[in-house]
């Protein structure tokens, strides 16, 4: 739930793992796709310390935390989903057009990091809610009002849902669902009863 | 609940270069039950609402797991509240109308970039020197497999909560890090897994961190009395010890 | 002087817990001796005597001012960094309070070592190269020296303010030694720091006792 509220995520082992069992080969600056790398990051910084708008960082965080905390929380439904869908682009929008980050770029700037993240997140956010939309079914922690158990107990529809949802971000709210299929050989999908 | 006003005296610095100086700042309504960081990020949009630079200091998890925040309050890192971080610091914890003065950590090894924000990328060399196993300890055993007596098991533990935050370095009259490296030894110098490399382990952390300008220990404890983890100096001894079997028994 | 710069913080440490906790072997086998004094002028002599000229002495003499100087420079070389890791001070410091073991005496080691430091060659050039009075059978009457010199309130007062000094050196020294040795045992620490307070008041009351008394009894005992 502080994920959810924050955007703040935890990096999975693979990743780690991977670096560290690599034999990584030194790379220098000279690389264009490094080139390429640092425009994007330069402009990106640049664009969010001149917008020089009338909210904080903090302010529209709050914001869209509270949309999620509310309406894609543990427990979510239609209605739920279709609102936030509605909220974050416009909050996604206030950031880009009235957002005030003071300083510069040249130091530590702790507004400037707080802002980058937090465009990152309003796209997340996003696709968050959406993948709960499509996803009509209740499955592990993704908890659908809709679709229960006489008693109260996620009710999944393999029929429709077993798959992967891998969603492709084709442009700043803009996603293509991609579904790989999970096919189940040796273990049979079953009811988990926590009782 | 009623609301406090807080005096702060809070040390600016624009950034590694320049001189900083500690500047006066006065929160109004704060609420007793507010986290000083909390009190820190209200005072911060009130400062950039007025077109001022906000005050930057480091913070992560503040649940006093990650080790990023840090801020010496009135003399004592992390503040009056023993075994904690400043992020479970709660504003109760001072009186209405008090004076409080925040500075960040001091010591050459720390350099500020701004702010109360350090450079504490000397603790991480450290631990690139050695605090860590070179091989794959690969998944979790089965219990027992590995016959471990419980109090070593929670020796280790206890020293193996040690978050990195540097507190034991700021409250030290000598900027020693002695506890965090001896901290960082013990928790591995007392597992099986640890063994095969205890020896070279212990000796090129002591070098690195002599080689950071850290100071040396002199015994005092301060640093086990802020430490938000109540890491205790039991380990300076162990490391120690480590040091001195390392210089016998080392081939 | 390549062997103490040599060490790392943490074996500079151990080497300052051997050295200080070999002198303070020293003082207790010294302060032995000196209440000797106040058996008589006969024992005492006989002691001086015997311990001076015992060709032994010169190793021990070597042994005692290598230890001396190891303790006292490395001393000096770790207070020159310890101060180099903090050039900028807080506008505010306080003890933490809670678990900490600071003290007056923890925190003035290098003052405290310091009047040690000047205290030692004034004692040696007082006694050990002072006035030799001659006695019955070729013995240094070492007892009439100290009879005069105690009897005058500059030196009693001195020594006074020195042995305070030295108390307070062993009363977080001697606890610090053991830390620094590795020998920490949550059973015996408590014991240890007792006993260390304990000692401190002992060594620096025994020695102060000397002069002390001569003075008070008129330089006749």
């Amino acid at each position: 739930m502080q994920g959810l509220g924050d955007g703040y995520f935890v990096i999975p082992y693979t990743l780690g793992h991977y670096l560290a069992a690599d034999k990584l080969e030194p790379v220098t600056t000279d690389h264009e796709a490094f080139a390429e790398a640092e425009d994007v990051a330069v402009g990106r910084l640049r664009k969010l310390l001149a917008v020089k708008g009338e909210k904080t960082v903090m302010q529209l965080h709050q914001e869209l935390g509270k949309v999620m905390w509310d309406n894609v929380g543990m427990a979510r439904d239609e209605a739920s989903l279709t609102a936030a869908l509605e909220r974050i682009p416009k909050i996604r929008d206030e950031f880009w057009q009235n957002i005030r980050v003071p300083g510069t770029a040249a130091g530590v700037n702790k507004s400037l990091e707080s802002a980058g993240r937090l465009a990152d997140y309003l796209e997340l956010a996003e696709l968050i809610a959406r993948d709960a939309l499509q996803r009509a079914e209740s499955c592990g922690c993704h908890f659908r009002l809709e679709s229960q158990t006489p008693d109260g107990e996620a009710l999944r529809d393999d029929e429709n849902y077993s798959h992967v949802a891998a969603w492709e971000v084709t442009a700043a709210g803009t996603f293509e669902l991609h579904k790989e299929p999970l096919a189940f050989e040796n273990v049979k999908l079953a009811q988990r009863s926590y009782k | 609940m009623a609301k406090m006003t807080l005096n702060l005296v809070v040390w600016r610095q624009a950034d590694a270069n320049a001189a900083g100086r500690m500047v006066e700042y006065v929160v109004r309504d704060a609420s007793p039950d507010m986290s000083f960081l909390e009190m820190l990020d209200v005072l911060n949009e009130d400062l950039i609402k007025r077109g001022e630079e906000p005050i930057a200091f480091d913070s992560d998890c503040r649940e006093g797991i990650c080790g990023s925040c840090g801020v010496v309050i009135d003399g004592v890192p992390h503040g009056p509240e023993p075994g904690t971080t400043v992020c479970q610091l709660h504003l109760r914890h001072f009186r209405d109308g008090e004076t409080v003065a925040v500075e960040p950590w001091r010591a050459a090894s720390f350099p500020v970039q701004k702010d109360l924000v350090v450079d504490r990328s000397a603790l991480d060399r450290i631990m690139a020197a050695g605090g860590y196993v070179s091989f794959n300890a690969g998944g979790a055993p089965d219990g027992n497999a590995v016959p471990i007596s419980k109090s070593k098991a929670d020796a280790a533990f206890d020293v193996a909560a040690c978050i990195g935050c540097g507190a034991c370095v700021a409250a030290c009259k000598n900027a020693s890090a002695a506890l965090f490296t001896a901290a960082k030894i013990s928790h591995l110098a007392l597992l099986p897994q640890g063994a095969a490399e205890r020896e070279q382990r212990v000796l090129r952390m002591v070098a690195q961190h002599d080689k950071e300008g850290f100071g040396a220990c002199s015994n005092e404890g301060e640093c086990q009395a802020v430490c938000p983890k109540e890491i205790s100096i039991a380990a300076i001894a162990r490391m120690h010890r480590e040091v001195m079997h390392a210089t016998v028994c080392s081939r | 002087m390549s062997f103490p710069k040599n060490l790392t913080s943490v074996g500079k440490k151990i080497l300052m817990g051997l050295t200080g906790l070999a002198l303070i072997g020293f003082l207790c086998a010294h302060l032995a001796g000196n209440l000797l004094v106040f058996i008589g002028p006969g024992t005492f002599n006989e002691y001086s005597h015997k311990l001076t000229a015992n060709p032994l002495i010169y190793v021990a003499e070597l042994g005692l001012l290598a230890i001396f100087l190891g303790h006292l420079a490395t001393g000096i070389a770790l207070t020159l960094r310890n101060r180099a890791a903090r050039p900028t001070p807080y506008h505010v410091k306080r003890s933490a309070g809670h678990t900490t073991r600071k003290s007056l005496a923890s925190a003035t080691m290098i003052v405290s070592g310091a009047i040690v430091l000047v205290f030692v060659p004034l004692h040696l050039w007082t006694f050990k190269f002072g006035k030799s009075y001659g006695a019955e059978g070729g013995v240094r009457d070492l007892y009439r020296l100290v009879m005069e010199v105690f009897s005058s309130p500059g030196y009693v007062l001195w020594y006074l303010v020195a042995m305070v000094f030295v108390g307070f050196h062993l009363w977080h020294g001697f606890s610090s030694a053991f830390q620094s040795l590795g020998a920490e045992h949550p059973r015996w620490d408590p014991l240890l720091r007792s006993f260390g307070w304990f000692l401190s008041v002992l060594i620096a009351g025994g020695f102060i006792a000397v002069p002390v008394v001569i003075f008070f009894a008129g330089g006749k005992l």
